[in-house]
């Protein structure tokens, strides 16, 4: 289980950031990464349209043929599908559980932080103590063992990963909201009658948007794998549906036969993941050069 | 220290309870049950599904099940697997060896190997060689480990027959080279991932020791190098490394699930597996509360081991 | 033997259904000559699925039983002919020779005097008493009660004969006794617990085979037991060894770690590859397995017949087979398999045709809606169809059908879960709308289906048994009695006909295939008979033997 604790950047540039888009871009290696993914973005949500077959249809006459083969350019699958337009289908669905695990993971752990740190206290000890007992599982069996409660499908699959990825959003939040609630732009709002919520949400939580956008951006790296790993596992994404993970979930058994089955999701995988961390490290370094 | 101790102790306890309830209520809460599974092959009927469900207590409500569990939980006694009646405790002892020579093998190795990657990284910052390793530290972090085990049974069991396909041992075989034999591939997937975040990690730990005032004195009083790397750095950096032992193990554990799958190895990401799929509540549980007590646990010593290794830290 | 190496594997599996009635080509009297006098060497057998329960009254998997019947007896068993052979009994009870009373309520049962338990000690008809009554013991958890709930009067009359009447004639009951471990009465009466006793982890039997070591969740051994009361075992060990990825599976057994690739058998990915393998010999047998797709007959479109033939029709039956799964399976249009003495081998013939299952429903008044998807009454002909998370060939035939269905404006959506939430409520309350499922409905070779289809036997109604279709008919329901009051087979032979027929004409579901096991075993290894009326093609093990 990769859980992306990296305290080093790729390129801890010293100067000082003259505008976020200029020290963004000469990261080189985030550069890639934003090239990589929006190649991955245009590829599964556009590349439908040049290509002629549905990522669903059956042939069953023209099973497992190899790539550059009987018209199908990464060949096809063990019910005949057309392997490019399953990746294709696949990344929508697992860029879009990424993304939007992601954004929940971002919301649910920025309001918990945010009470927690705002009211400190004993709602504050009792949520963080939650926090710690949801990081006490480790990753993968919490995810499996939620698994068992609802029907798998892409919602749901959205949902579990969201639940296992709040906490460190959460902690930062916490942090950033427990050295800043006694400040004195705080303190200036509320006597002024600001209400608390005002407060929190832009007085408080602007300072903490820089790590908050890294942290997202991980977590939409983490969130890829995850679903890779739980549809692995056959715990994800159902057929007939395409995930990058749930096509290497029938693929052991093809290893001999057709390794492409195994080899391609698998590098989508890889590639996108690289990328979303290039481009969070890469926002850490422009972000908060002194971390 | 003392103090510090009874509280984390006792932090860890609610914890702990916290941990075993959410444990509980999501495996209860779950539609189906432990009988299921014999419901499409042995064509039992509902009556001896409900039947059975009494007898086993499971149609008791949630709270007093719980309780129930707490109790006997408490004073000992784990419960005994649902599928073949052997108490949870020793079914795990049973399962665990496998898994743990999976983890330290692969732990020591990366250990080793990433710390090397790290100070030569530190050391020459910037060179070809700390870029390369910190991309592909990066990279290594974002393969699926599933994946990348996949692609080494591919590539060197089946393509090229080196080593065996999955499996602990050659059936009636089992001899330590024999092990050594089948743990190559699983352990060299385990140990990439592991190896890339201690290398990571290294390479700040001393580069934040080559900064330090004493290194720079020591190099200004004319010691060699090699002699401040080694000597000082080094020994400085490995300090909060000792931390990542302790961390690294929820992470670990997770990673051996993966591995287990894969190689079909017979530890406890298996016994999870199989649990899970059979609802098998009392066997999932310990795991469960297993693998969070050793998270604590790692933690706690990692916090330990540092305060002893380094008297300039006091807790508060 | 030549007859079963891999290069008279593609005639076997062309010709596998005429093979359905004598799977057991090779007969342990066929190889007589070969046998050792003294168990010699092991057999390893590598099982999917790993054995935990060992308590062969309790629930169990087929992969329990497998290990069941090297460690337990039964009064009498089936072998692969079909034929009830005694084992701890004498003799099979009948009324020809007073076993049975003419009204067919009173049993009298002779018993061996020359076996004894693992420990040394005698079996007697106590045990034989002792097991019966501890199945409808209310504190144990019996795997079902099925037939042996009607017993009464249990009576040891000697320790070599056992007495009891049953409180209405019950005919399959001598089938599910073929079925029924007897358990050592020594060891298990006075239990404060009759669920909990070490018994459970390290049982005690009159098998071929005794228990061994088991190291949980990698492998089971078990040691020859040579106080056996019947022919064998010829080995002197056996271990169950639990493969659960079937790559690793398939990989040891053509590198010759494992003898025996039991259970599940062969994957059709590797079939191919089998074929190429020397050495070995591999085995295509049917099992008592039919596949089918249940239908929720209470569920809207479902309770018009017209649906469920269209359905039938419309569903790509042969091209399933033959691609899916490899041509391996026979096409199935009874709920009897092939070989069974009770099958009906003239119902009307499955075809494939797409325009008929059109016809079919624009003559029913289906028609087309503007997506396609047919409509009657308001009601759109789209539905659920749900098998088992992670059983690879079930998922790829439910998406091949899929396509089929949408031909003929019929909605199938794919709602799969894991198999404890699928059994659970979902299946046992009759929530789902239908199912791919394989059942064996013959049980312990008897065709008998009251609890199939039953009125009686609806458990979303209330009723105790397995027509979770709930299926209802006045005909079926007499049949149904008649089949089990009814001794002479020649007589039932014409009752389950009937049952065939309706279950075919009215498409209670829509039968698929019966599932055929491709089963390997290294070559020099005699005695693997696949057997269609046992719970396990492991049953006979005790009879297996190595040539060299």
């Amino acid at each position: 289980m990769t859980l992306l604790t990296t305290t080093s950047s790729i390129d801890d540039s010293l100067t000082k950031p003259p505008g976020f888009w200029t020290t963004f871009r000469r990261n080189r290696l985030a550069f890639l990464g934003l090239i990589i993914i929006s190649t991955m973005v245009l590829l599964s949500f556009i590349g439908p349209i040049f290509n002629p077959y549905d990522p669903d249809y059956i042939d069953i006459l023209n099973t497992l043929s190899a790539p550059l083969s009987a018209g199908h350019i990464l060949g096809t699958d063990e019910l005949g599908r057309d392997v490019l337009a399953r990746l294709m289908f696949g990344g929508q669905i697992s860029l879009g559980i990424g993304l939007a695990a992601m954004a929940l993971s971002v919301i649910l752990g920025t309001a918990v932080g945010m009470i927690a740190g705002y009211r400190g206290g004993i709602i504050g000890a009792v949520l963080m103590r939650l926090v710690d007992a949801v990081m006490a599982f480790p990753t993968i069996f919490l995810i499996l063992a939620l698994a068992l409660l609802i029907n798998p499908g892409i919602v749901s699959t959205t949902l579990l990963i969201a639940f296992t990825s709040w906490m460190s959003v959460a902690r930062l939040v916490e942090g950033q909201f427990r050295s800043l609630r006694n400040a004195e732009y705080a303190a200036a709002a509320r006597t002024m009658g600001v209400s608390e919520f005002r407060i929190m949400i832009s007085e408080l939580l602007p300072n903490a948007f820089g790590p908050i956008i890294v942290i997202a951006t991980l977590n939409v790296a983490r969130a890829i794998l995850l679903e890779s790993y739980v549809s692995y596992l056959g715990y994800g994404i159902q057929a007939p549906i395409a995930s990058w993970g749930n096509m290497l979930n029938n693929s052991q058994l093809y290893l001999t036969s057709a390794p492409w089955l195994a080899i391609l999701p698998g590098l989508a995988i890889t590639l996108t993941v690289t990328s979303f961390n290039f481009i969070g490290e890469g926002l850490r370094s422009t972000l908060e050069p002194n971390r | 220290m003392a103090n510090y101790l009874l509280r984390r102790s006792w932090q860890s306890l609610i914890l702990l309870l916290l941990v075993s309830f959410i444990g509980f209520g999501v495996l209860h809460l779950a539609p189906g049950g432990p009988l299921s599974q014999f419901v499409p092959s042995a064509g039992m009927a509902q009556e001896d599904i409900d039947r059975i469900t009494h007898q086993m207590g499971l149609d008791r409500s949630f709270a007093v099940q719980y309780l129930e569990w707490l109790r006997l939980m408490v004073s000992g006694d784990w419960g005994n697997s649902y599928r073949d009646g052997i108490s949870v405790l020793s079914k795990i002892a049973s399962h665990i060896r496998p898994t743990l020579e999976l983890m330290v093998i692969s732990t020591v190795l990366a250990a080793l190997i990433g710390c090397g990657i790290g100070v030569w990284g530190a050391v020459r910052r910037y060179s070809v060689m700390d870029v390369l390793s910190s991309v592909g530290a990066m990279f290594a972090l974002s393969i699926p480990t599933f994946w990348f085990g996949l692609m080494a049974i591919y590539f060197f069991a089946l393509e090229l027959s080196w080593f065996p396909v999955g499996s602990r041992t050659t059936i009636g075989d089992g001899s330590v080279p024999d092990i050594l034999y089948h743990l190559v591939l699983p352990v060299s997937v385990l140990a990439l991932v592991e190896t890339a975040v201690w290398a990571q990690f290294m390479r700040s730990a001393m580069l934040e020791a080559l900064q330090q005032d004493y290194i720079r004195t020591a190099k200004a009083k004319g010691l060699s190098e090699r002699k401040v790397i080694w000597s000082h750095a080094i020994r400085n950096a490995l300090l909060p490394m000792i931390t990542l032992v302790g961390l690294q193990f929820p992470i670990l554990l997770g990673g051996a699930l993966v591995a287990e799958t894969v190689f079909s190895w017979p530890g406890m990401g298996r016994l999870f597996m199989d649990s899970l799929e059979y609802r098998d509540y009392p066997v999932v549980m310990g795991i469960l509360i297993l693998s969070a007590i050793m998270t604590m646990l790692g933690s706690l010593i990692a916090d330990i081991l540092y305060v002893v290794a380094d008297p300039r830290i006091r807790v508060n | 033997m030549d007859n079963f190496t891999k290069r008279s594997f593609l005639k076997l599996s062309a010709s596998s259904a005429a093979l359905a009635i004598a799977p057991g080509l090779i007969t342990s009297s066929a190889f007589a000559a070969g046998k050792p006098d003294a168990p010699k060497g092991q057999v390893i057998a590598g099982l999917s699925q790993e054995p935990t329960v060992f308590h062969p009254l309790m629930p169990g998997k087929e992969v329990d039983r497998g290990v069941w019947w090297q460690l337990f007896s039964t009064l009498w068993f089936v072998d692969d002919k079909g034929t009830l052979v005694p084992d701890l009994a004498i003799e099979v009870p009948s009324v020809e020779n007073g076993g049975l009373s003419e009204d067919g309520l009173s049993w009298k049962v002779k018993l061996r005097k020359d076996v004894t338990w693992h420990d040394g000690t005698p079996f007697t008809a106590q045990d034989v008493k002792f097991s019966l009554e501890l199945i409808n013991n209310p504190d144990f958890r019996a795997g079902s009660r099925i037939g042996h709930s009607l017993l009464k009067n249990i009576t040891v009359v000697a320790d070599d004969e056992i007495h009891w009447q049953t409180s209405e004639v019950f005919s399959p009951y001598i089938s599910l006794l073929a079925q029924t471990f007897i358990v050592p009465k020594h060891i298990l009466a006075d239990l404060p617990d009759p669920n909990k006793s070490d018994f459970n982890m390290a049982p005690i039997g009159t098998g071929a085979f005794k228990w061994g070591k088991r190291s949980a969740g990698d492998h089971l051994l078990l040691e020859a037991n040579k106080n056996y009361h019947g022919e064998g075992p010829f080995l002197e060990r056996v271990v169950f060894k639990y493969i659960p990825d079937q790559t690793v599976q398939y990989t040891q057994f053509s590198s010759g770690e494992i003898d025996y690739i039991g259970l599940n058998g062969i994957q059709t990915a590797f079939e191919e590859d089998a074929k190429k393998l020397d050495g070995v010999t591999i085995n295509a047998a049917p099992l008592a397995f039919i596949e089918y797709i249940a239908l929720n007959l209470e569920f809207g479109p479902f309770k018009d017949l017209a649906v469920r033939q269209a359905l039938y029709m419309g569903m790509n039956k042969q091209a399933r087979i033959d691609i899916i799964y490899k041509g391996r399976p026979i096409g199935a249009e009874s709920y009897v398999p092939r070989g069974h003495w009770a099958y009906k081998d003239d119902l009307p013939a499955h075809v494939y045709d797409s325009e008929g299952a059109k016809a079919i429903l624009d003559k029913a008044g289906w028609i087309p809606g503007p997506d396609g998807v047919r409509v009657k009454d308001g009601m759109r002909l789209a539905f659920t169809t749900s098998t088992t998370v992670g059983s690879k060939s079930r998922e790829q035939a439910q998406q091949f059908l899929q396509q089929n269905w949408a031909e003929i404006g019929a909605e199938m959506t794919i709602n799969n879960m894991p198999g404890a939430v699928l059994w659970g409520d979902f299946w046992q309350k009759s929530q789902f709308d239908s199912v791919m499922v394989a059942s064996t409905f013959v049980r312990g070779g008897d065709p008998d289906v009251t609890a199939r289809f039953s009125k009686k036997a609806i458990p979303a109604k209330g009723g105790s048994g397995n027509n979770n279709y709930q299926y209802q008919d006045d005909e079926m329901e007499e049949l149904l009695v008649a089949g089990t009051r009814e001794y002479d087979q020649e007589k039932r032979k014409v009752i389950y006909h009937r049952i065939q027929e309706k279950v075919r004409e009215e498409l209670i579901f829509l039968p698929v295939q019966q599932s055929v096991i491709v089963e390997g075993t290294k070559e020099d290894l005699i005695g693997h008979t696949p057997n269609i009326n046992s719970t396990s093609n492991a049953w006979n093990m005790r009879t297996w033997y190595w040539t060299t």
